[in-house]
């Protein structure tokens, strides 16, 4: 690319990030197709760094917007960006950091670069979004499929020339159940490498029966202080505060205070979290073989029993606190649980399955979520309930942590099927 | 000054009009969305500063929309010159083609659309803003944010960081089918100061901001907003944990925007009506609040970040009173949902980006003031809070739930403010009653848009929203 030429005229490191993404879109209104898209664009992205003379270091980013006149960006246009990105990171004091060292003789380090199949992808996704068990009362009502192919190629001035292409999956669907003349929704995403349709319809098929449920449900009661365990999608989150406060980023700002060697919950009494950072996980959306600077991914032990054995992160970050082998992560495993589902569900329980949107602040620690379907469990009596909310602090929980010894995959995330965590604040629609 | 129209699609309209030509001669409607938004957008924390020509909305690109059969479709494309008309033409059409191929392979049925009109327009309008993304100061603006960082962090010993953003926006849009040729060109910002603060273990965050239909001129006021960023973020970490209940609460105009954003924004969004996703459905001409709420939603009503002259399917913004006195009268349409619900399209069809799908969205929506003053107001609560800071909502327009997290709650009693705060806040409640307890409203009304929106959970684009302080009850845990 001519830019470079000019780049490297201006005295400038840089680095290139270039995604040509061709992707096939459909959407549905119950089953039938209310739109179809097709795309192709090339995305150029460059940022460049600049050292000062007093030792700090400047950067600029910009998108390469494609020419209006010819595939080749005019020189003059190409020079006039460079300096322009020049004088812009000239402006800006940042403490130095190096770029990833690569070896630019080697050329371009190719990944294997097969192909996905995006008719075969989409037509497994369409397929089994109708081969689902609808009933007259349970039934879908809309769904996206977003298939897309992502060919990448990043480089830097320091040598650093890798590519890859992967494929990237995203479906949306919401599910209809209604009784009485009364209908609700459930809202479901699944982002994802290609189409696992067992796994999508096992999970919608679970859906539906939470839509079941859920129009029998009676006001959540004001329970006050209650264990809550989490069995959905909805427990990641629970697992992020974990990751994010494991990153340079958040530590080296001091929003997390956690450091290499020094137990996060050194009183804790309940299970002990261990955290690996993985470079693939099956039919991940994130399965790189290396990260948004070019830094390969590799398999990672990030914290163990609680006490955390490395921090990654990106370059900047990473730099600054002298971490020479860092990475941006994209899989997670998280083990550690040491219980049986029938440990977790013992006791007075509220197991809430749908949300409006659980969130966990990972800087704050705070939990949120308005309940849509939980189920309160008192020994052998269930009662089916929405409304109401849930709020604490992780902080508090992960002093008396419960979680599975059994997995399950989130897309990128492989936690522990279950999570209860004790004593929540649960605000009820109904006092008890 | 006027923000002048982009060169660049000037010099490529005439090539887009040949591909209209081209492709009309498989499809009986094309139409044409090619954009070219440039920016600027600069962050100084006591970390990192940066520099970048990207903000939310920067993009160079084109999307062909098709119809044929009863069916539409989509061709998303950003490498486009002269002489490639007729190969991009072509190639559009294969993979259409091998789409429905699939689909009927599939067994797959249309969901039956009429063409859309196509009645003759011609646009040109070029929007006013002082200083354009294009001419900013970036030595000059970098060094104020700096300022502005570093007065955050000097402000007190609590104060962990200080972040301050500003970015800048020209959004240019060319509508073009066989009969209409419709151009845009306005300059939105929108900048923030956001303070995390710290001690003993607790940690709160807080964050102030400003935007608007305008330039870089407003990032002065950012210079006024972090000293009182920073009291309230250090305020926030001596504040309690709400006993959760039902209280009579004072929602301040952020949070009376976010409820109107998620209370009756996406419950009436009218693509949700055609999938039967919505209630507000059957509520048209029947009341979901009390006498005094009136809301509207539309590019036209405020000047603020959706403020655009056409949505990006070619129909002119508008100013549609939703909620009248507590009546539902309309939801707001895109131009498919329209023809599907044999409506008219208000001008909220809106794109993530140019190769995304255009859907029902919300621009600037806002409840209109009442006649009281916040002093009067918080005279007439026995016990309750007056709830500041919007960090986050959700909605459910099938069931009427809504979310809204709150950053935090003072707390009034027998008409006073005790001085008392409580941190975070969730407020949950059921629509109908949120808006049906309203008792009043305050005479001022502010509109923030300094948020994005998503639909489910993506296709995120501006909006704003706002409101007066309204008075009602909710639900705080």
């Amino acid at each position: 690319m001519e830019l470079i030429k000019y780049l490297n005229a201006e005295g400038l490191d840089w680095e290139l990030d270039q995604t040509i993404t061709r992707g096939w879109e459909f959407y549905f209104i119950k089953h039938e197709l209310d739109q179809h898209r097709a795309k192709e664009v090339n995305d150029i992205t460059v940022k460049v760094f600049r050292t000062a003379e007093d030792g700090t270091m400047g950067t600029a980013s910009a998108t390469i917007p494609l020419p209006s006149v010819s595939a080749e960006m005019k020189k003059e246009e190409m020079e006039a960006l460079a300096k322009d990105l020049a004088y812009r990171a000239s402006l800006v004091k940042n403490k130095p950091y190096k770029l990833l060292q690569g070896d630019a003789s080697r050329g371009g380090q190719e990944q294997p670069m097969e192909r996905p199949d995006i008719p075969s992808i989409a037509k497994a996704f369409i397929e089994a979004l109708r081969g689902l068990p609808e009933t007259e009362t349970e039934f879908i009502n809309s769904y996206e499929i977003f298939v897309e192919e992502k060919l990448r190629r990043f480089r830097n001035s320091a040598g650093i020339d890798v590519s890859e292409i992967r494929p990237e999956s995203f479906a949306e669907v919401v599910i209809n159940a209604r009784r009485d003349g009364h209908e609700i929704e459930l809202y479901r995403s699944y982002d994802s490498g290609t189409c696992d349709g067992d796994a999508l319809k096992e999970d919608l098929t679970r859906a539906m029966g939470f839509g079941r449920d859920r129009l029998l449900a009676e006001p959540t009661p004001a329970l006050g202080s209650i264990d809550v365990l989490f069995s959905t999608a909805d427990a990641v989150n629970i697992y992020e505060f974990f990751t994010y406060r494991l990153l340079a980023n958040l530590i080296y700002q001091q929003y997390s205070d956690w450091a290499v060697g020094e137990n996060v919950a050194p009183d804790a009494v309940g299970d002990k979290l261990t955290v690996t950072a993985l470079k693939e996980l099956p039919n991940s959306s994130e399965n790189k073989a290396f990260d948004e600077e070019g830094a390969p991914i590799t398999d990672t032990v990030v914290m163990e029993d609680f006490v955390p054995k490395a921090i990654l992160g990106n370059r900047m970050f990473s730099q600054y606190m002298g971490l020479e082998h860092s990475f941006i992560p994209s899989n997670y495993r998280v083990t550690g649980g040491t219980r049986t589902e029938e440990e977790l569900r013992s006791g007075r329980y509220l197991e809430a399955v749908e949300f409006s949107d659980f969130q966990v602040d990972e800087v704050t620690g705070d939990i949120f979520g308005e309940i849509r379907l939980g189920y309160l469990h008192d020994g052998d009596q269930v009662k089916v309930v929405t409304g109401g909310s849930v709020s604490g602090s992780m902080f508090d929980f992960i002093k008396d942590f419960m979680a599975s010894k059994a997995l399950r995959q989130y897309d990128e995330m492989e936690i522990p099927a279950l999570t209860r965590l004790k004593n929540v604040t649960v605000t009820g629609i109904e006092k008890e | 000054m006027k923000a002048p129209f982009s060169p660049h699609l000037l010099l490529i309209r005439d090539g887009l009009k040949e591909l209209i030509a081209l492709l009309g001669k498989d499809y009986e409607y094309v139409s044409v969305l090619a954009t070219d938004s440039k920016g600027i957008s600069v962050s100084s924390s006591k970390h990192k500063k940066s520099v970048d020509n990207r903000t939310m909305s920067t993009e160079r690109g084109i999307v062909a929309r098709v119809w044929k059969d009863g069916g539409y479709a989509e061709y998303a494309f950003n490498e486009f010159y002269p002489d490639m008309v007729a190969d991009i033409a072509k190639k559009a059409k294969r993979e259409l083609d091998a789409q429905l191929s699939l689909l009927q392979a599939i067994g797959v049925k249309n969901y039956e659309t009429p063409v859309m009109p196509d009645e003759p327009q011609t646009l040109f309008v070029e929007k006013e803003a002082e200083i354009l993304p294009e001419d900013v100061n970036v030595k000059a603006l970098v060094e104020k944010l700096n300022g502005i960082c570093e007065t955050g962090l000097a402000a007190d010993e609590h104060v962990i960081n200080c972040t301050v953003r500003a970015a800048s926006t020209h959004v240019n849009k060319m509508f073009l089918t066989k009969n209409r040729d419709l151009c845009q060109s306005y300059v939105y910002s929108e900048g923030s100061v956001f303070v995390v603060a710290g001690k003993d273990g607790e940690t709160k965050i807080n964050y102030e901001s400003v935007s608007g239909l305008a330039g870089a001129e407003i990032f002065d006021a950012l210079t006024e907003k972090v000293k009182s960023c920073v009291s309230v973020a250090v305020e926030m970490l001596d504040a309690d944990r709400i006993v959760p209940g039902e209280y009579e609460v004072i929602t301040s105009p952020e949070v009376s925007g976010l409820i109107a954003h998620e209370a009756f924004g996406h419950g009436v969004e009218m693509d949700m009506f055609v999938k039967d996703r919505a209630l507000g459905k059957e509520y048209i001409g029947k009341r979901v609040g009390s006498d005094l709420v009136t809301m509207h939603e539309g590019a036209a009503y405020v000047d603020e970040v959706s403020s655009y002259v056409f949505d990006d399917e070619g129909t002119l913004g508008g100013d549609v009173i939703e909620i009248d006195h507590g009546i539902l009268k309309t939801g707001i349409c895109d131009v498919l949902a329209a023809l599907r619900l044999g409506t008219l399209p208000t001008g909220n069809g809106k794109r993530e980006s140019y190769d995304r799908k255009a859907y029902t969205r919300m621009t600037n929506t806002v409840f209109e003031s009442g006649d009281s003053t916040l002093e009067e107001m918080i005279a007439s609560v026995k016990f309750g809070y007056l709830l500041e800071g919007m960090d986050s909502g959700m909605e459910d327009p099938k069931h009427w739930g809504i979310q809204c997290i709150v950053s935090r709650g003072r707390e009034i009693k027998d008409g006073k403010l005790t001085g008392k705060m409580v941190a975070p806040i969730i407020m949950t409640g059921y629509v109908p009653d949120l808006l049906g307890n309203i008792s009043m409203l305050s005479k001022d009304c502010k509109v923030f848009g300094s948020g994005g929106c998503g639909k489910g959970h993506k296709e995120w684009v501006k909006v704003s929203d706002g409101g007066p302080y309204i008075k009602t009850k909710a639900r705080l845990g």
